[in-house]
């Protein structure tokens, strides 16, 4: 497991213990996927607004907490900041919120519109003459809703090939409706697709830097609660869960135990 | 009014690089001027109204002006959340503009009635609804509003009336004013059948080609008449009781779906929303005292 990937699901689990709230799991699952991802675009941390930055919109809004200490680990803000997760009059809500959150470009949290958002500004950068580029997490339960499919032929029709849909594909639908062949389907719809090991970050950035001609789409074979036993082996359970005192221990200590790589 | 906002919107995208159409599949051969001159900012995009809408939010955030149109009850209450949490709730706007307004649509049935749009949309924050009634109408509201980076929502129908009203967004119209207690409030096309059924009856007429935000300062100065809201709608009756301590009526859309067919004439005679109809319901109120 990257270092900073441990680190970040650390950070992730103390925030889940201080807030009182969850979805550890699919914030797991995504970790690597957001830092490969922000590792090719351009932006600055420093400057969120910055106008030639690349744009990237979590479009699976519930994975939230993944999204916010990945951004605190990238110096948008101070990772202690997360901890007001959920809470009162917190910026940092279970969904993310564009007006609230330094670096969130689109407030989601109903699945299926971030990515059409994503299509329309991609749309935008090539209207402009622009070489920015857009990218979209997507879930596998989230490609449940007709509206992404609708939004993936539209942006297959433009060939917006400045448009990259990350499919987080965490089997998340396994007990209602899955969806068994991602990459086909995309393939199908129009898109270039790639498949990676979503938990390995050198693959996913070979994924995301892969040229394409058209929509990129990049299919992270990834697993709920990834890098903790405890979560893997009991997703359902652990869905919006946060954990006690003695959990999160336990937790911390199965993500010790992974070995890390640099 | 189709035919106005196509020249509206060339004229706009003749002196604005930001002009995009998105369409959804319809009024394209009305268009085809448009699409000749921006190729570029032309898209017949699709039958997939939840992506269009979220797309023209996209546009729309990065600086542009887009106007995405298809007809009304597809590209509204298919599309409500799209526009709600997209443009509403993320502040990114767009222009949505519609047609097949109320029953223009009538030989088509239920499926293609829209009269939900104006009360639905104008529950949502921050959003703008606008139902031009003429297509002089259409015009003014058009420029004063496409820019302004606000999610606007323009109802246009193929029966416009002919009537030269100086209209201004947000602002209504007293188009007469009369002496026998009853205030009689509209809006959109339906305005000419309103003029000639109370055609000689003692009553003030309010036109309101703005729904949201409701000219409230005017509804209030008529606060001490009887307030009759005859529309082809639902949305008109609701913001105009935004204004505390009104008597109101409506005369409208009854709670049943309308199963018949013909043409928008007859379902307004249907609903006695004919000149006819609408005398007959002013003069009833005029005789209850």
């Amino acid at each position: 497991m990257n270092a900073l990937c441990r680190q970040i699901r650390k950070d992730i689990l103390v925030a889940s213990r201080t807030s009182g709230h969850g979805h550890i799991p699919t914030s797991f699952s995504i970790v690597e996927m957001l830092y490969a991802t922000y590792a090719c675009m351009k932006h600055d941390p420093g400057n969120p607004a910055w106008d030639k930055r690349d744009i990237f919109i979590l479009s699976k809004g519930h994975g939230a907490l993944g999204f916010y200490c990945v951004l605190a680990r990238l110096g948008y803000f101070p990772v202690e900041d997360t901890r007001a997760f959920g809470a009162y009059l917190s910026k940092y809500g279970c969904h993310p919120d564009r007006r609230k959150v330094a670096g969130v470009e689109a407030s989601t949290g109903s699945l299926g519109h971030g990515i059409g958002l994503a299509v329309g500004m991609a749309l935008a950068f090539n209207l402009a003459g622009s070489s920015r580029r857009v990218f979209t997490l997507i879930g596998d339960g989230e490609a449940n809703e007709g509206s992404t499919w609708e939004a993936v032929m539209v942006a297959a029709n433009l060939r917006l090939a400045n448009l990259t849909i990350l499919i987080d594909f965490n089997n998340s639908q396994v007990r209602s409706l899955p969806i068994a062949n991602p990459a086909e389907r995309l393939a199908a719809f129009g898109c270039r697709v790639r498949e990676a090991d979503g938990h390995d970050v050198d693959a996913l950035k070979a994924a995301i830097s892969a040229p394409a001609d058209t929509v990129r789409a990049v299919v992270a074979r990834t697993v709920k609660g990834y890098g903790c036993r405890t979560l893997e082996q009991n997703i359902f359970e652990w869905h919006r869960k946060s954990p006690d005192a003695a959990q999160l221990e336990q937790l911390l200590g199965e993500l010790e135990a992974q070995s890390v790589n640099a | 009014m189709r035919r106005q906002f196509k020249d509206t919107v060339t004229a706009l995208a003749a002196e604005d690089p930001n002009v995009v159409v998105i369409l959804g599949d319809i009024s394209h051969y009305l268009f085809a001027g448009f699409q000749e001159r921006f190729p570029k900012r032309f898209f017949n995009m699709g039958i997939c109204e939840n992506a269009l809408i979220s797309i023209t939010a996209g546009l729309s955030a990065q600086g542009f002006h887009p106007f995405v149109h298809t007809i009304a009850p597809f590209i509204t209450e298919r599309s409500f959340e799209q526009i709600k949490l997209d443009m509403c709730y993320n502040e990114f706007g767009g222009n949505v503009v519609s047609c097949g307004a109320s029953f223009d649509y009538a030989w088509d049935g239920a499926t293609h009635h829209a009269y939900t749009d104006l009360a639905i949309l104008r529950m949502l924050p921050g959003m703008e609804v606008v139902q031009p009634g003429s297509r002089k109408e259409v015009d003014t509201l058009l420029r004063s509003q496409y820019r302004n980076g606000k999610p606007t929502y323009f109802k246009l129908s193929d029966h416009p009336h002919n009537l030269d009203i100086e209209v201004e967004f947000g602002k209504g119209v007293v188009v007469k004013e009369g002496s026998g207690g009853v205030t009689v409030v509209t809006a959109g096309p339906l305005l000419a059948n309103v003029i000639e059924g109370c055609k000689d009856l003692p009553v003030n007429l309010l036109y309101f080609p703005t729904i949201k935000p409701m000219d409230t300062e005017l509804v209030g100065r008529f606060r001490g008449t009887r307030l009759l809201v005859i529309h082809d709608g639902f949305g008109l009756r609701e913001a105009v009781n935004e204004v505390p301590g009104l008597t109101t009526f409506y005369h409208g859309i009854p709670d049943q779906f309308c199963v018949w067919y013909g043409t928008v004439h007859d379902i307004r005679r249907e609903l006695g929303l004919d000149p006819a109809g609408i005398r007959h319901a002013v003069g009833a109120l005029l005789a209850h005292r």
